[in-house]
């Protein structure tokens, strides 16, 4: 009886979330197929950015495989290990795979992981793929267009362990949201307003992989900037480099 | 050719919309919230909108009801090019007419040949 209560309770949470994929995966289909049908209409006027489509077209499959990564870590959440991972060495990866990404946006990308912080204990593909994923979203925030967004991947300490996530000019984001937004998540078209004009499957992809992780998204400040973050407990193992 | 306001909140779909827009001619303002849009419409004055109901913080249904709130732009018509599904806009038929949206395209099944015929449609309606 319990077994079948806790079966259920994933299933709703995955078939929510996949929900939410779904349609966030309608954009950058969508970006690719008009994309390619512009350059059809207007072949002799418009260069079609075929950049873009292969930016679209991988942050698309990051998104698809991080969402059944977060379902694998937490299908096997009870025999998961984690094992110490650099922190600075997955912000730096999480931030090359964005980086192209971002442009497209005219968003900055940057990563603020200044002071020394040593190995946390996490799942090394899961942390990468979890800060890709809110980094997927938290780019694709709607902006004015003559504006220049500045989106950064930061670390910093605080007194429950290391504190990485993404942030931005997002001043008015309040933890109700993300809590309401958790609540949302595949159930409403746009669960997390706030910060998405679509279904945000980003955020909660990162939020599946972290919790597999034993810990969660927050709404977290950086420097002068607010976001969402996760926090991670150091490894007791002695930082060798 | 006309003024088309275009109320888009993804920065590479609207680029994409507005490209194929201005290629036949248009002259577009792209935006992407409702309050955005508020704000530039006396300014621009549109012939037509094209509008995503799925916007941040107010949606589409609560920027129509603003957008048609002031005499002068009680007649633009408004092509509403969404994500969300017609079968799930609940509203009546005489509402949706009440709001003016003329011609309601679900956006990932709406090619940009849909959408230029449709702007081009609502056009040639206005000046008939």
């Amino acid at each position: 009886m319990h077994a079948y209560g806790t079966n259920g309770v994933i299933n709703s949470h995955s078939s929510l979330l996949l929900r939410s994929v779904a349609e966030e995966l309608k954009l950058p289909l969508l970006q690719i197929g008009r994309d390619a049908e512009l350059q059809n209409l207007a072949s002799a006027n418009i260069a079609v950015d075929l950049k873009r489509i292969q930016n679209n077209a991988d942050m698309a499959l990051l998104l698809v495989d991080s969402y059944l990564l977060g379902l694998e870590l937490n299908e096997a959440q009870a025999e998961l290990t984690l094992e110490p991972v650099s922190l600075s060495g997955a912000l730096d990866d999480a931030a090359h795979t964005l980086n192209q990404f971002a442009k497209q946006y005219d968003t900055t990308f940057e990563l603020a992981s200044s002071g020394k912080y040593g190995p946390v204990m996490a799942h090394a593909i899961g942390l990468k793929a979890a800060l890709v994923s809110l980094g997927y979203a938290l780019v694709s925030v709607p902006q004015e267009e003559t504006s220049r967004r500045q989106v950064i991947l930061g670390v910093h300490q605080s007194s429950s362990g290391l504190v990485a996530g993404v942030y931005g000019d997002f001043e008015t984001l309040a933890h109700t949201h993300l809590k309401q937004a958790r609540m949302l998540c595949g159930r409403a078209r746009q669960p997390f307003r706030m910060l998405s004009s679509g279904s945000a499957a980003g955020v909660f992809v990162a939020d599946t992989i972290f919790q597999a992780m034993h810990t969660k998204l927050n709404v977290s400040r950086h420097q002068k900037h607010t976001g969402l973050a996760a926090t991670l407990q150091p490894s007791q193992q002695l930082a060798l480099v | 050719m006309a003024q088309i306001l275009l109320l888009e909140p993804d920065i590479v779909l609207s680029r994409i919309y507005a490209k194929a827009l201005e290629q036949v001619g248009h002259k577009v303002s792209s935006v992407f919230d409702a309050q955005a849009a508020i704000n530039v419409i006396d300014k621009f004055a549109p012939d037509l909108v094209v509008l995503e109901l799925q916007l941040p913080i107010h949606n589409g249904v609560e920027f129509l009801y603003e957008f048609r709130s002031y005499a002068e732009w009680q007649k633009t018509p408004v092509i509403v090019q969404s994500f969300v599904p017609p079968s799930e806009f609940k509203l009546t038929p005489s509402l949706w007419r009440g709001l003016g949206i003329a011609i309601y395209l679900y956006k990932p099944r709406a090619s940009l040949q849909q959408l230029l015929n449709s702007v081009q449609d609502q056009l040639v309606t206005i000046t008939a």
